[in-house]
């Protein structure tokens, strides 16, 4: 399938950063629209017209602030993946720290350490429920304990003649 | 606070003079003073008041802004007056607010546990994802260091060989294939993921067997080797260690 082999990273930027800002409208677009009802004054059609007024003013900067977030965070991952050529969750712990500590950068560096920290802490939680999601449903398709015979590929142990699956032996 | 923002719309007025969008400043203020004092008729006329004649209006929303300035501060302060005499008659009965919040402290705490544990669930899973010897990340990066230093994987694949795992519906490619059982008492772990080099069009497929050494607890490779996609198949051994099984 064409979408499989295509590398995905410099296209997942794009991706996260657009996904971030529709999370951004969506949950800032919720909240501020219980907080203008709220706030306004008495009336059903104030309270609306106040609902209204704040979620058209502050959910495009919520949605902005996610997006940078997120675009920020996938162009730091993609950086490291290329940079150590493997993929795996230490990756992401550290692009979440160094995107909090980047976008805190101009509350110098002791807030920028604390907001890396937080960031770190953050994706090592987000990575955490994604491996226990990842174990648990890849155990629900698990039944009996698989190929207790070494796999086709290798050579027979000791020299005697192989088991009796018949593709790709290989001599080398 | 409202008085800062009845004087902000006074230097505003007296900076724009005659426009009829101005107007809209002191009527909006003087309807939110009016709205926080008392809905009073006197409101009510002031609304009537607008829709005639605007610039008299002026004069005259000059003049009610001002005389209705401190009153709003007055009106709260009478009420937190209330408020608080109204307390400290309530602390006479003292029993149900007693027990009523022994309740309510009772479930905070048992929200705060909740969340404490279920964090302190995830933590214990990424460290032992990241920092125990036995997980599969562990293994797949020792494969990988392994698969790196290899001269014929470097010589079909090329110099710099990267790795991943299974492709996640987001893209993200993580999460490495493993399978783990137990076998004559020992633990044994198999895992398989992808690499691929500089070379255009390579690609190939690691499987990696890990066995737990009795002896030191540690874990040793029982093999490892490499399956590359080209027609005929080919397979590089990275290393063999099953004769050394007991």
């Amino acid at each position: 399938m064409e979408e499989y082999a295509r590398e995905p990273c410099p296209w997942r930027i794009v991706d996260d950063c657009g996904g971030a800002f529709t999370m951004g409208v969506i949950g800032g677009g919720v909240f501020q629209a219980i907080k203008g009802f709220r706030n306004a004054p008495v009336g059903i059609r104030h309270r609306l017209r106040g609902s209204a007024n704040a979620v058209r003013i502050r959910a495009p900067q919520i949605g902005g602030s996610f997006a940078v977030w997120g675009g920020l965070f996938s162009t730091i991952d993609c950086g490291l993946v290329r940079l150590r050529g493997k993929e795996d969750p230490w990756n992401s712990i550290t692009s979440g720290a160094l995107t909090g500590a980047v976008l805190a950068a101009r509350s110098g560096p002791l807030a920028m350490v604390g907001s890396a920290m937080m960031g770190g802490i953050l994706l090592a939680l987000i990575e955490g429920v994604g491996i226990l999601l990842t174990r648990y449903t890849a155990q629900q398709f698990r039944n009996a304990p698989p190929f207790l015979e070494d796999p086709s590929q290798l050579p027979p142990k000791d020299g005697t003649p192989a088991p009796g699956y018949p593709s790709y032996q290989q001599y080398h | 606070m409202i008085c800062t923002f009845l004087r902000a719309v006074q230097y505003t007025e007296k900076l724009h003079r005659s426009s009829a969008k101005r107007l809209l400043l002191p009527y909006i203020v003087l309807n939110k003073a009016c709205l926080k004092t008392e809905p009073s008729l006197r409101c009510g006329l002031q609304y009537q008041k607008k829709t005639l004649r605007p610039r008299c209006i002026l004069g005259v929303t000059q003049k009610t802004i001002w005389t209705q300035g401190p009153s709003p501060r007055k009106a709260k302060e009478d009420g937190s007056k209330q408020v608080s005499v109204h307390r400290s008659q309530r602390g006479g009965t003292a029993v149900p607010t007693s027990q009523k919040e022994a309740g309510r402290d009772f479930t905070y705490l048992i929200v705060v546990l909740f969340g404490i544990s279920i964090t302190g669930g995830l933590f214990y899973t990424i460290f032992k994802e990241l920092f125990s010897s036995s997980s599969p990340s562990k293994i797949y990066g020792r494969a990988l260091e392994k698969c790196r230093s290899h001269p014929e994987v470097i010589g079909v694949f090329g110099e710099s060989v990267k790795g991943y795992g299974e492709v996640t519906r987001r893209g993200r490619r993580q999460h490495v294939r493993f399978t783990e059982y137990v076998k004559d008492g020992l633990k044994h772990t198999c895992v398989k993921f992808y690499i691929e080099g500089s070379e255009p069009g390579k690609q190939g497929t690691v499987y990696a067997q890990v066995k737990e050494n009795p002896g030191s607890g540690e874990y040793d490779f029982r093999y490892i080797f490499v399956e590359i996609e080209s027609y005929p198949r080919r397979t590089i051994i990275i290393e063999d260690n099953r004769s050394q099984d007991d």
